[in-house]
């Protein structure tokens, strides 16, 4: 007996050592990239040579960091707005419907999510051109508000579906019209999935690159486009020390959903 | 009385009913927006990428000709694709023991393990590369670490190469592959298991004989997620690649900030476009044929 269970324990260690592997393997680049904002070098390395915040005083120098940053919150924050007026109704008008019609409707506006994000932004420069809105804040909302809608739709849809018929029933039951059973009733039973989506939609526009990328002016453009370029033309520990700052905005927006609503709405 | 309410009552049930069966328009503006802003743009992409050659002329499918016909550039529609199926099946190999390891051993650590495969997805994918950029270097911390344990006499040159461009898209896309792939294997039933091994299957046996059929379709879900976001990613390319994987998003990227070849890079764009409407067909495909199953 004792024999089987050793064995059995053995069996087990590859498969643990395998996983512990496995997860240095993803957590290595980002803790070496944190590590790394902290030298006091000039190369960009991990600091074994003391510790210093002099990277994070040039971002605080370098203009085009912090004017991208405020642009990519800004620009994150609104689009998902945007994003939320749109799929919330038509969550809610196509989540219960059988008819093959929704469907196709539900899949077409889902459907941005499943298209390379470079495609969508090429296209929609030269047809947003030619409509007379050139590149500018607006271009960018109105992309990114493409790209966010399935995000928001696909967590409000999941999260309304299994919610079922019976609350809002029983409040039209009781009198409620349409409006009030919306405010009182629906909404907030499905909030849990608009804050997931929402929170989707901004970290995946905070980090949008290849959407962006087509849109930016000397004046408006996003932080992962004014990294790129400067990581094409520079090479300083002051992208780790932005990338540790993006991060961490990211790790704060999901604690303050986490906080409100729970994880689990992101399992949808 | 009593049947005036009951009369009421059913009064406000059809009612109910009726306002569930009605047509909810509120769908309407999402859908505008997106025919717009969506469908609008990348239909004009199309009639852009077969723009006459000259005003007033036939549509014209010559830069599709040019694509299919310049050894280069089949080249790279190759190579796009080639890609994109190694760090599919990759992730696969690499995942799945993952996924296994997260829903049958990981036990209490098992909420501290999901957010260490989460985490990644909230940084960015230029941190991450940069990430790899200090690792990988010459100088940096694996050359470093593999010659103080004397495994390597000199540094390696793994930066800039296919190999490096592998090991960024396994780690932006793995994730994807694991949390694909552990809900379906959350729903095996262990019973199943449990007779294999009764009737005298051995744990490796009962392992490819019953629970990785009965898994399949999370493995068959992740790869085709995998395969479309890898044929549409570039970031890691061009700062992992050092210009040695170009694939046609890399090309489109290129073509756009160099050459300005509008319309080529549209036809490059569509045949992307049409890369992945086929995965999705053969997804929705295999959907269905599984809901045909018993």
């Amino acid at each position: 007996m004792i024999a089987l269970l050793r064995r059995a324990g053995v069996a087990r260690m590859p498969l643990s050592l395998y996983n512990l592997l496995f997860f240095t393997f993803l957590v290595a680049p980002i803790i070496v990239v944190v590590a790394a904002s902290f030298t006091a070098g000039n190369a960009i390395t991990v600091p074994y040579h003391g510790v210093s915040l002099r990277w994070y005083r040039r971002l605080i120098e370098y203009r085009p960091f912090i004017d991208s940053l405020m642009t990519s919150v800004y620009l994150a924050l609104s689009s998902a707005f945007v994003a939320i007026l749109l799929a919330v109704p038509a969550a809610i008008a196509l989540g219960r419907s059988r008819s093959a019609v929704a469907a196709a409707l539900t899949t077409f506006l889902l459907a941005p999510v499943a298209i390379p994000a470079l495609v969508i932004g090429f296209s929609l420069l030269y047809f947003l051109s030619s409509l007379g809105i050139g590149v500018s804040f607006v271009a960018l909302l109105i992309a990114h508000t493409v790209i966010s809608v399935p995000y928001v739709m696909r967590t409000v849809l999941a999260v309304y579906r299994n919610v079922g018929i019976n609350f809002e029933e029983a409040a039209a039951v009781l009198g409620a019209n349409r409006w009030q059973r919306f405010y009182f009733v629906t909404l907030p039973l499905i909030s849990p999935g608009v804050f997931a989506g929402a929170l989707f939609a901004v970290l995946i526009s905070l980090d949008n690159l290849p959407v962006s990328y087509f849109f930016g002016t000397a004046n408006v453009t996003t932080l992962p486009v004014v990294m790129l370029s400067y990581l094409q033309n520079q090479l300083d520990p002051a992208i780790a020390s932005i990338s540790t700052v993006q991060m961490l905005i990211a790790i704060g927006l999901l604690l303050v959903v986490e906080r409100t609503y729970g994880l689990r709405a992101l399992n949808a | 009385m009593q049947t005036v309410d009951a009369f009421a009552a059913q009064r406000v049930e059809t009612k109910v009913i009726k306002r569930r069966v009605r047509p909810s328009l509120l769908y309407v503006p999402a859908l505008i927006f997106l025919c717009l802003f969506f469908l609008a743009p990348l239909m004009e992409n199309v009639l852009r990428s077969v723009a006459p050659a000259h005003e007033g002329g036939a549509i014209s499918l010559r830069f599709y000709t040019k694509l299919i016909s310049d050894p280069y550039y089949l080249r790279v529609i190759a190579n796009t694709l080639k890609v994109s199926f190694v760090t599919t099946a990759i992730c696969a190999v690499v995942g799945y023991p993952v996924a296994y390891f997260l829903v049958r051993r990981a036990g209490r650590f098992g909420p501290v393990l999901l957010f260490l495969l989460v985490a990644p997805l909230l940084t960015s994918i230029i941190m991450r590369t940069f990430g790899w950029r200090i690792l990988l270097a010459r100088h940096g911390m694996v050359n470093e670490t593999l010659q103080a344990l004397h495994l390597i006499d000199r540094p390696l040159n793994v930066l800039n190469s296919a190999g490096s461009v592998y090991m960024g898209l396994v780690h932006v896309m793995v994730p994807f592959m694991v949390l694909s792939i552990t809900p379906v294997l959350q729903g095996v039933d262990r019973r199943l298991e449990e007779s294999a091994r009764i009737l005298g299957a051995g744990a490796v046996r009962t392992f490819l004989n019953v629970t990785l059929p009965l898994s399949i379709e999370g493995i068959v879900t992740g790869c085709i997620l995998v395969f479309m976001l890898t044929n549409g990613s570039f970031v890691t390319m061009l700062l992992l690649g050092g210009g040695q994987v170009v694939t046609l998003p890399v090309l489109i990227f290129q073509q756009f900030s160099l050459t300005q070849d509008i319309g080529f890079a549209a036809a490059m764009g569509n045949l992307l476009l049409f890369i992945v409407l086929v995965c999705l067909f053969v997804q929705q495909r295999f959907a269905s044929g599984r809901g045909a199953r018993p």
